[in-house]
C-alpha cells in the first residue's frame, strides 16, 4: 500500500508544473554548485602546489644569511583545501590559507578569499551543501504542504479512510516519495561532488569515504526531519493554505534567521576581541617582558644569563662555548610562546564560546546543526581551521629553534655576523600538514548530532500527533 | 473605500499572528538598531585607541629627537633618536557614516595600519585576521538584512491572501457584484497591510538614526540617512508592486503564496548568489598565494644581491656617500630591500585593485537583475562600508607610506637622523568619505530603478484587476 501511495504521489508531482520546475530549478543550482566549487577547489589547490614549490625553492636559495634573520624571514605553512570542500566549502573562505612562521610572533593565517570577494558574495554562497541545507526543505515543504490538508480539503481523506486505509500507510507513502524525491537531489549532489573531488591535483581527505557517506547520512536525516515536520503540519492544519504558511514560517526561521541570528547574538554575549586591539596585545605581550627596557624585562634577561653560565659552569659570556646571543633569542622564543599560548588559548576560547552559544540556536534551527555537522565531516569547520593552525605553530617552534640552535651552535663569537649557507638551508624540513581522522573531527559535533537526532524524534512525534488528532478526527466525523 | 480600509485595519489588528509579526519585524529591527550602534561603536573605539597609541609612540619618539637636538642628550647617548627608518605613522580609516545601518564588508578587512618604512607594502596592514570565521560566515543581522530580506517576507505574510482569501472561499463573486472595484478593494487591503509595514520601517530607521548617533545625528549622518532611507523606500516599493502583481493574478492562496515566496528566493538568494559567482567566474582575482610569493621571492634576491643595490643607489645618488657611517648596515639594507619589494608588487596590487573595479562595473550593470544585490551595494555605498572604499584606504595607504618614504628617504640611505623640523613635516593621513554628492550620483539611478520596477509592477497589477473586473461583470 506504501508503495503505491508513493508511486501515485510521484506521477501526481511528474504532472505538476510547479513542482517539476522547482525541483529543476533546485537540481541546476546544485550542478551549478557543485561545479564551482570543484572549480574553486582546483584552483586553490594549484595556486598552493605553486606557492609551496616556490617557498621551498626561495628559502633553499637564499644565500648566506644569518640563521636569525632567516628565521625573520622564515617560511609559510599553506592550508590545503581538500576534496570536500567541493562539497561544503565550510569556513573555507573565511580562514586564511597560509600562516607566516615567523620568528617572535604567532601569526594569524592571512590571505582570506573573502576579502577578494564582491559585497554580495556575503547574501548566500552558491555551494552544494548550501543548495540542500536551504532549497532542500522548501522543495520538500512545497511537496508535502497539501499532503493531508489538500485531502481533507477536497474530501478524499474521509473517502480514503471510509476504504480502509491506514493513516499511517497514508503518511509513510506520502513520505517515501518525497523523501525519494529530494534524496535524489542529495545523492545526485554528493555524486557529482564525489566525481568531480576524485580529479587529480585535490588532496584527498584521510576517510574520505566514511566522511561521504557520514555526509549522506547527514542530509538524509536533515530531510527526513523536514519531511515528517511537513506531514505533521499538514495533518493538523485544516487547510492546506494554513499548512503553508506555518511551513513557510519554519523554513524561514529553520534556514534563513536562524543561522544568521545565532551567530549574531552569541557575537553579542561572547564578543571576540578587536582584531587590533589583540594584534597589539600580542606583539606587546610576547615581546616587552623580555626585551624591554623596563627591571622586569632586565630582570629576566639577567635571569636568562645566569641560567647559561650555571649550564656550562663558566663566569663570563665569553667563556661560553656557545653563541650566547642566539641563546638568549631562543629563551625568548620560549618566553613568547607561554604568552602566544595562553592569549590563543583566549582567542580559541573567545571562537568555541560563541559556537557553543550558536549552536543553543539549533534549537529552533536543525540548519545550524547540519551545517556544524556538515563542515566538520568536510574537514572545512572551526576544529580542521584549529588544527591546522596548532600544527603550524608547532612546527614554527621547531622551526625557529633549529635556526637558532644553528646560531647557538655555530655562532661562536661571531654572533649576529655568523652566516649560514643554501647547503644548511637545503637540509631544513617542510611542513607537512596531516588532518585529522574523521573520529578526531566529529568530535567537536556530537551535540550537533544529538540535537539533529532530537529534531528527528520530535519532527516524527509532530507527525504521530497529526496522525492521531488529523485523521482520527477525521475518523470520527 | 473608507469602510474598506476601516475593516481591513480592524481585521489586521484583530488577527493574533498578524500583530505579532509585526512586532517580531519591530523587534527584529530594533535589536539590528541596537547592536549596530554597539558594532560602530566598537569600531570607533579600536580605531581611536589605535590611533591614539601610536601618535602617543610618535610623540614619545619625537622627545628622543628634542633631547638630542637640544643637547639634553649626547648624541653617542641615543643613536638611534630620529632614525628616519623608524617613522611610522597610524593610518585609520574611521567607521562609515551609516556603518551602524548596514555593516557591508568592515567585518574582513583592515581599517588599521601602522605605516612604517620597515614593512614593504605587502605586510602593511599587519596582522588583523583575528576574527570569528564562524560570526564573519554567518553575517551580521543589521538593518540592511532587516530590510532586504526579513521586511519582504513580512509584506508576503501579511498580503498573500488580500484577493485569493477571497477568491478561496467564493466570496469575490458576492463582493464584486456590489457596486465596488476590484481595484480600489485589493489597493485598500494592500495599503493598510503594507502601510503598518511602512510605518514599522520608518520608526525602525528614524531610532537607528539617533541609537546609532547617540543622540542628535551631526549634518553628514543625517544627508547619509536621507540617501538610506530612499534607499529602503524604492526596495519597499519593489516589493509592494511585485506583490501587487502577484495578488493580481487571481490564483489560489497557496498558489500566490508560492510565487511569491519563489520570488523572494530567486531575488534575495540565488540572483546574489549567482551574480557574485559570474563576477568572480568572468573577473577572477589573481592569486593571492602567487602574489605573496612574488613579494617574497623579490625580497629575498634584493636581500641576496644587496651589495648591488646598495651600489645601484650610490651610483644614483653620490651626494647620499657617507664616509663616517655610524647607523648599522642593514638599516639602509632593510629600506632598499622593502622599496624594491614595493616596486615589485606594486603592478600586482594594481592588478587586484583593476579586478575590484571590473567587478564593480560588471555588477553595475548586472544587479539590474537581482534587486536584492542591487539594494545591498546601494546601501553599502551609502553607508559607507563598501568594497570600494575599503580599496580606496588600502590604496591611499600604500601612496602615505611611498609620500613618507619620499620625505626621509635621503636621512636613512645618508644613515642621517631627522631634525625635529623634519619630523614635525612628516606627512599625516586623514582618511576622506566621499561627498554626499557622489553617493547621491552613484545611487539615484538603482534607486530610481527600484522605483520604477515598484510602479510597472503596480500598473500591470492594475490592468490585470481591470480585466477581472470586467470579467466578472460580463459573467
Amino acid at each position: 500500500m506504501i508503495r503505491a501511495i508513493a508511486r501515485k504521489e510521484l506521477v501526481q508531482y511528474w504532472r505538476d508544473g510547479r513542482v517539476v520546475t522547482v525541483f529543476g530549478i533546485v537540481a541546476l543550482l546544485g550542478l551549478a554548485a557543485t561545479v564551482t566549487g570543484w572549480s574553486a577547489v582546483s584552483a586553490m589547490e594549484r595556486e598552493r602546489a605553486s606557492a609551496v614549490a616556490m617557498d621551498r625553492e626561495i628559502w633553499d636559495t637564499q644565500g648566506l644569511k644569518n640563521p636569525h634573520t632567516a628565521a625573520h624571514f622564515s617560511r609559510y605553512a599553506f592550508q590545503p583545501t581538500f576534496n570536500l570542500a567541493v562539497f561544503d566549502p565550510g569556513l573555507n573562505d573565511y580562514v586564511g590559507n597560509a600562516i607566516w612562521l615567523e620568528a617572535h610572533y604567532r601569526d594569524p593565517a592571512a590571505l582570506r578569499p573573502v576579502e577578494d570577494a564582491v559585497e554580495i558574495q556575503r547574501i548566500a554562497q552558491l555551494n552544494p551543501a548550501w543548495v540542500i541545507q536551504v532549497f532542500g526543505p522548501l522543495l520538500i515543504f512545497i511537496l508535502l504542504y497539501g499532503a493531508v490538508a489538500a485531502e481533507r480539503e477536497s474530501g478524499t481523506l474521509r473517502q480514503l479512510l471510509a476504504a480502509g486505509m491506514r493513516p499511517v500507510s497514508l503518511l509513510l507513502g506520502k513520505a517515501v516519495s518525497a523523501f525519494s524525491l529530494t534524496g535524489l537531489l542529495v545523492f545526485g549532489v554528493l555524486l557529482g561532488s564525489a566525481f568531480l573531488m576524485s580529479a587529480e591535483g585535490i588532496e584527498r581527505l584521510p576517510d574520505t569515504g566514511l566522511r561521504t557517506a557520514a555526509l549522506a547520512a547527514l542530509y538524509l536525516v536533515y530531510l527526513a526531519i523536514f519531511v515528517f515536520l511537513a506531514l505533521g503540519v499538514s495533518a493538523l492544519s485544516s487547510r492546506s493554505r494554513t499548512a503553508l504558511a506555518g511551513l513557510m514560517g519554519i523554513w524561514i526561521v529553520a534556514t534563513i534567521l536562524g543561522p544568521r541570528i545565532g551567530p549574531d547574538v552569541a557575537g553579542a554575549l561572547a564578543p571576540a576581541p578587536s582584531a587590533p586591539e589583540f594584534a597589539a596585545r600580542l606583539d606587546r605581550e610576547g615581546a616587552d617582558p623580555f626585551w624591554g627596557a623596563g627591571e622586569e624585562a632586565v630582570q629576566r634577561r639577567q635571569r636568562v644569563m645566569d641560567a647559561a653560565l650555571a649550564e656550562y659552569g663558566v663566569e663570563t659570556v665569553e667563556e661560553l662555548p656557545i653563541n650566547y646571543d642566539g641563546y638568549l633569542l631562543q629563551a625568548s622564543e620560549e618566553f613568547a610562546n607561554g604568552v602566544f599560548d595562553t592569549m590563543y588559548a583566549e582567542l580559541w576560547g573567545g571562537y568555541e564560546r560563541q559556537h557553543a552559544i550558536a549552536r543553543g540556536f539549533a534549537l529552533v534551527s536543525p540548519t545550524i546543526a547540519a551545517q556544524n555537522v556538515s563542515m566538520a565531516l568536510a574537514g572545512t569547520g572551526l576544529h580542521a581551521y584549529r588544527h591546522f593552525a596548532d600544527q603550524a605553530e608547532e612546527f614554527r617552534r621547531e622551526f625557529v629553534l633549529l635556526l637558532n640552535q644553528e646560531m647557538i651552535d655555530h655562532g661562536g663569537a661571531d654572533g649576529y655576523a655568523y652566516v649560514s649557507g643554501n647547503d644548511f638551508w637545503r637540509q631544513n624540513p617542510d611542513f607537512e600538514y596531516a588532518a585529522p581522522g574523521i573520529g578526531e573531527a566529529v568530535r567537536g559535533v556530537w551535540a550537533d548530532v544529538i540535537i539533529l537526532l532530537l529534531w528527528l524524534a520530535i519532527a516524527i512525534a509532530v507527525a504521530a500527533l497529526g496522525v492521531r488528532r488529523g485523521f482520527l478526527g477525521e475518523v470520527a466525523a | 473605500m473608507r469602510a474598506i480600509r476601516k475593516h481591513e485595519r480592524r481585521a489586521l489588528l484583530g488577527d493574533r499572528l498578524q500583530v505579532l509579526l509585526l512586532g517580531l519585524f519591530a523587534l527584529i529591527c530594533l535589536s539590528a538598531s541596537l547592536r549596530g550602534a554597539q558594532y560602530r561603536e566598537a569600531l570607533e573605539e579600536a580605531a581611536a585607541a589605535f590611533e591614539a597609541e601610536h601618535l602617543e609612540r610618535a610623540a614619545d619618539w619625537r622627545e628622543r629627537v628634542v633631547a638630542v637636538e637640544s643637547g639634553d642628550v649626547a648624541p653617542e647617548d641615543d643613536v638611534f633618536a630620529g632614525l628616519a627608518m623608524d617613522v611610522a605613522r597610524p593610518a585609520v580609516a574611521a567607521p562609515g557614516p551609516l556603518a551602524d545601518f548596514s555593516r557591508g564588508v568592515t567585518d574582513v578587512h583592515p581599517f588599521t595600519a601602522r605605516v612604517a618604512l620597515w614593512r614593504s607594502v605587502d605586510r602593511l596592514f599587519g596582522n588583523y585576521q583575528f576574527q570569528s570565521p564562524n560570526e564573519i560566515r554567518a553575517g551580521k543581522l543589521d538593518l540592511a538584512f532587516a530590510v532586504l530580506f526579513v521586511m519582504p517576507l513580512l509584506m508576503i505574510a501579511l498580503t498573500f491572501g488580500a484577493l485569493s482569501r477571497d477568491r478561496d472561499s467564493g466570496r469575490l463573486g458576492l463582493l464584486l457584484s456590489h457596486p465596488v472595484s476590484v481595484r480600489a478593494m485589493v489597493r485598500s487591503k494592500l495599503l493598510v497591510r503594507l502601510g503598518a509595514v511602512f510605518a514599522i520601517l520608518v520608526a525602525a530607521l528614524l531610532a537607528g538614526l539617533f541609537i546609532g548617533a547617540g543622540g542628535v545625528p551631526d549634518g553628514g549622518r543625517l544627508g547619509r540617512f536621507a540617501f538610506w532611507c530612499l534607499a529602503a523606500s524604492g526596495y519597499f516599493a519593489f516589493w509592494a508592486g511585485a506583490i501587487y502583481w502577484f495578488v493580481s493574478l487571481n490564483r489560489k492562496s497557496e498558489t500566490t503564496a508560492m510565487l511569491m515566496i519563489g520570488f523572494w528566493v530567486l531575488n534575495g538568494l540565488v540572483g546574489p548568489a549567482v551574480l557574485a559567482a559570474a563576477a568572480q567566474l568572468v573577473h577572477p582575482a589573481p592569486s593571492q598565494l602567487a602574489f605573496l610569493s612574488t613579494a617574497r621571492q623579490v625580497s629575498n634576491e634584493a636581500y641576496r644581491s644587496r651589495a648591488d643595490v646598495m651600489q645601484g643607489m650610490l651610483l644614483d645618488h653620490p651626494e647620499l656617500t657617507v664616509e663616517n657611517y655610524t647607523i648599522p648596515e642593514y638599516i639602509r639594507v632593510s629600506y632598499l630591500v622593502n622599496e624594491t619589494v614595493d616596486r615589485a608588487v606594486e603592478p600586482v596590487l594594481e592588478e587586484f585593485e583593476a579586478v575590484q573595479d571590473r567587478r564593480r562595473s560588471f555588477l553595475g550593470l548586472v544587479q539590474y537583475a537581482a534587486p536584492a544585490a542591487l539594494a545591498m551595494r546601494s546601501m553599502g555605498e551609502i553607508s559607507g562600508t563598501d568594497l570600494a572604499r575599503q580599496v580606496r584606504f588600502e590604496g591611499e595607504v600604500r601612496d602615505y607610506k611611498r609620500a613618507i618614504a619620499r620625505h626621509v628617504e635621503a636621512r636613512v640611505l645618508a644613515g642621517e637622523r631627522l631634525t625635529v623640523a623634519e619630523v614635525d613635516a612628516v606627512p599625516t593621513y586623514t582618511f576622506r568619505e566621499s561627498g554626499l554628492g557622489a553617493v547621491g550620483r552613484s545611487v539615484v539611478f538603482p534607486v530610481g530603478y527600484l522605483f520604477g520596477l515598484g510602479l510597472l509592477g503596480a500598473a500591470l497589477a492594475r490592468r490585470n484587476l481591470a480585466r477581472l473586473q470586467t470579467r466578472f461583470r460580463e459573467a
